[in-house]
């Protein structure tokens, strides 16, 4: 059994397959994306127990209790302050990426809701933004940042 | 039944019955909806404004409550056409941003006009007929409400989607309007706006999708789905030419969850599958398993030999003796023999894959009357083509439902993948959804090609340029479609002879370069090759010639005698202005930093970079780049920014990290780890100046890729005085 986006489900695909499939064939939710299927350029992020993970490689039987959040349980209604500062920026090219680049940036901010723009690389890193937003994403992830930080 | 999809909540793709659709567009005409069909100059347009009667190539509606639809016909991969174009229908409709929602068209170019989006050509070819779609609506329904008040057209204006009576300061809204407009005739030649009274043209409007991809809901091709559909995976031969020699798929079918495997054959046509085995699973993760266990030998043909290494040593052998003339002015070896110096160079470079990180991706279903598409491409129409001569159908019967393309780069022009999700439904009766492993989207591409230019050229004793003779040797497109072109021909090399650059001797030759894989275009195409060239050759002949590169490269512009290219001078050089005195170029910097800079004219735009390194041995830090752009009048000034920053990070990793290697006729490179694009820690500061410009707008996605590499280049020249004239450059630095 495990949890995604507050939802419970059985896990009936064999256990060698990444929760990357099992989202999107099995359950048919698309928004997490396929990239390179060897966790190099993370469209596929997704939290896992609330720490950005690569679901390409990770098998889903691994997961069984686990609690995962995929951008469509990012928040109710695109309010996530990832979310409002994506759209401020006017991040997205084709956006494919997209979703990972938030995920991935969620769970960033999670740990560290202040992060330094070294630390902001560092952690962004394994997500490959092929249309190069990379300028956007960098002000977007300090946009939200300052937001969380006014939130405390 | 005829599905398509739709967006939901949930951000799932949903069928719904086609039936329905056709009863919602019926109920929103008989509503008092009103559906413009926009005629093309030169078409006849006939009385009524209803849908059937014209042959629209733009597309727009307005249902009874005034929400407005815009349907684009180019398609949309990440360039922000669909946002550019639909404001430009928006802009002289008078709409109100926010109640528009833009929708791609599905292929169909008898109404929408071609479709195919590729050399960064769909605003310059669009821009207009949009705009006139939206003013002729906008005049429609600014007569419609001159008739409800029983007032001149002249005391009433359109205003953010309503209609003002200048006297009465009554309102009425568009879509209380559609009903009386929808039976007026379109007028055949509406007035445009000026410049001056345009709000969305020019200004900073927000992608219009950009809500549904952070919610997740943007539907790529990768994403579509119909109930009953089954996943396929392929491996295809990894040689061109080849073919099947034996396979056992008897570990593959074994499989829990595989259905059928299935051999494609090579289809011998531009943008047909090169061949190979695929598997058709309940999933995409057991179908790309069970390739895995396919046992394949492969009969690897005539190329098998191809080494980019060897061939790259090759081409520039090629490059380095004569070759073939392909353009000739004044007398260039009289200029070289008179010349008080001459300078000459050789630049290569690699091969390149577009890579976008949706890899190709499509769902088929070939059913008894009628193929259903839905795919990430940038041109249905090939799709229609390919499909139809290969199943023999009428293309009319092949129905292309563009998907956003999750990066295209020009890719997704070539339907081989969509062709093969084609043969896998035939042969299984079933929709299948084919999706591209990583590897299979790198061994398997119609790639950038690899190149040798070698230039020579003749200097008086003032420094001026007094001949320039250029050969290049590279594989080129036209290979694609005849492969047994030994040389770049005509076409394929003019670029070189049209460069706004003042030569009076000139030549140009195109070297031998048979081509050993498919090449396709690639985003930029021949710019990327030509840019490096010419803006890193300048530099060095600047150089020589003891002169400042922008100072020279002015001098080699007004050279340019030409009165054809009396616009291309002064665009280039205004251009090339901005750069350098946005950038502050030629002032001190410290130790280790150097600032280069380079002007290309590419797809009738014009950009110039300054780009600002810090060199420290073999680490190198781009701080910032500058790029200067007259694109004509810029339609979206925040998506034409964003094209240009994602330019510099294409240029950027082209300049100095990836290549696509062939040893024993294959591919080497499997996925981002031995092509590695640019990541986030390497993004510099990219400033973006525009041109204030009153010219037609051109297009921004491909022009500013060229000037990026030679810009660098000359940066690192400048830090180090270590010259690089082969890309990708950080593997070949030392």
């Amino acid at each position: 059994m495990i949890t995604i986006n507050g939802k419970d489900y059985e896990v009936d695909v064999p256990a060698d397959m990444p929760l990357l499939w099992f989202i999107r064939d099995r359950l048919g939710i698309k928004g997490t994306k396929y990239g390179c299927g060897m966790g190099l350029c993370g469209a596929c992020t997704v939290l896992i127990d609330g720490q950005a993970r690569r679901s390409c490689i990770m098998p889903v039987a691994a997961l069984n209790g686990a609690k995962i959040t995929t951008i469509e349980g990012l928040s109710e209604d695109a309010s996530h302050p990832l979310q409002k500062a994506w759209l401020e920026h006017n991040v997205p090219q084709c956006g494919y990426c997209q979703a990972g680049q938030i995920m991935n940036a969620a769970g960033l901010l999670a740990q560290n809701n202040q992060p330094s723009e070294q630390q902001i690389d560092d952690a962004m890193q394994g997500n490959i933004c092929r249309c190069g937003t990379y300028q956007r994403i960098k002000k977007a992830i300090q946009t939200a940042a300052d937001e969380l930080a006014k939130e405390v | 039944m005829k599905p398509w999809l739709k967006h939901t909540e949930a951000g799932k793709s949903v069928v719904v019955d086609s039936s329905r659709r056709s009863f919602l567009k019926a109920a929103s005409l008989t509503s008092g909806g009103l559906m413009m069909g926009i005629t093309l100059p030169g078409f006849a347009a006939s009385g009524a404004a209803s849908a059937q009667e014209y042959s629209p190539n733009a597309y727009l509606k307005i249902a009874a409550n005034g929400d407005t639809t815009i349907y684009v016909g180019r398609c949309e991969m990440g360039q922000g056409i669909s946002t550019a174009l639909g404001s430009v229908v928006a802009e002289e409709l008078e709409a109100d941003w926010s109640r528009v929602t833009v929708l791609q068209a599905d292929g169909d170019e008898d109404k929408y006009g071609s479709q195919a989006t590729g050399g960064s050509a769909s605003m310059r070819v669009m821009y207009t007929r949009m705009r006139e779609a939206g003013a002729a609506a906008k005049e429609m329904l600014v007569l419609a409400a001159a008739k409800a008040w029983q007032v001149s057209v002249d005391d009433c204006v359109a205003e953010n989607h309503y209609v003002l009576n200048k006297a009465t300061k009554a309102k009425l809204g568009f879509g209380e309007l559609t009903k009386v407009a929808a039976t007026l005739p379109v007028p055949e030649k509406p007035q445009l706006k000026e410049k001056a009274d345009f709000r969305y043209i020019g200004s900073d409007l927000k992608r219009h999708d950009v809500d549904l991809v952070i919610r997740g809901q943007r539907v790529y091709g990768a994403d579509a789905s119909v109930p009953g559909m089954k996943y396929a995976a392929i491996v295809h031969c990894p040689v061109l030419g080849g073919k099947l020699k034996s396979l056992d798929d008897s570990g593959a079918k074994a499989m829990k969850g595989v259905s059928h495997v299935v051999t494609i054959d090579r289809y011998d046509v531009p943008y047909g599958s090169v061949g190979g085995v695929a598997v058709v699973a309940d999933n995409t993760w057991t179908a790309q398993q069970a390739v895995k266990q396919l046992k394949i030998e492969w009969d690897l043909g005539p190329n098998k030999d191809y080494d980019t290494d060897k061939y790259r040593q090759q081409l520039v052998a090629n490059v380095e003796k004569p070759a073939k003339v392909m353009a000739e002015r004044g007398d260039l070896d009289a200029a070289l023999a008179a010349a008080n110096k001459t300078v000459s160079a050789t630049y290569t470079g690699g091969h390149l894959c577009h890579a976008p990180i949706e890899p190709n991706a499509s769902l088929v279903w070939v059913k008894p009357d009628q193929i259903e598409v839905w795919a990430s491409t940038q041109s249905p129409a090939d799709i229609q083509k390919v499909l139809a001569d290969y199943f023999k159908r009428d293309k009319k019967d092949v129905i292309v439902h563009v998907m956003i393309s999750g990066g295209a780069f020009g890719r997704k022009f070539k339907c081989d993948y969509v062709h093969e999700a084609a043969v896998l439904s035939a042969q299984t009766g079933l929709p299948i959804q084919l999706t591209w492993s990583r590897e299979e989207d790198m061994r398997t591409g119609y790639y950038h090609s690899i190149s040798a230019q070698h230039i020579e050229a003749a200097m008086d004793e003032s420094g001026q340029v007094t001949g320039w003779l250029h050969r290049a040797a590279f594989p080129s497109i036209a290979t694609l479609f005849d492969p047994s072109h030994p040389y770049a021909p005509k076409g394929h090399v003019k670029d070189i002879a049209e460069h706004p650059f003042g030569i009076v001797n000139f030549r140009s030759e195109s070297g031998e370069a048979p081509a050993h894989t498919r090449i396709g275009w690639y985003r930029a195409v021949y710019a990327i090759f030509y840019g490096f060239a010419f803006g890193s050759f300048a530099d060095e002949l600047a150089h020589a010639a003891g002169k400042d590169t922008v100072t020279f490269l002015n001098q080699v512009y007004d050279n340019n005698g030409n009165p054809k290219q009396a616009e291309q001078v002064a665009r280039s050089k205004a251009a090339l202005a901005l750069a350098a005195e946005k950038s502050g170029f030629g002032r001190q910097l410290p130790a280790g930093e150097g600032m280069g800079i380079a002007v290309h004219y590419s797809f009738q735009s014009y950009v110039a970079m300054a780009v600002h390194v810090k060199v420290d041995g073999s680490d190198i830090e781009v701080l910032s780049v500058d790029c200067a752009v007259d694109c004509g009048q810029v339609v979206n000034k925040d998506g034409a920014t964003a094209q240009m920053e994602g330019a510099v990070v294409m240029g950027m990793g082209l300049a100095l990290h990836t290549e696509i290697h062939f040893k024993d006729g294959a591919v080497t490179n499997s996925n981002y780890h031995d092509y590695p694009v640019m990541r986030i820690p390497d993004m510099p500061q990219v400033r973006v100046h525009f041109i204030d410009s009153d010219h037609e707008p051109t297009g921004l996605g491909e022009p500013g890729v060229g000037p990026f590499a030679p810009a660098l280049a000359n940066a690192i020249f400048a830090a180090t005085g270590k010259r690089y004239r082969d890309l990708p450059l950080k593997p070949r630095m030392t």
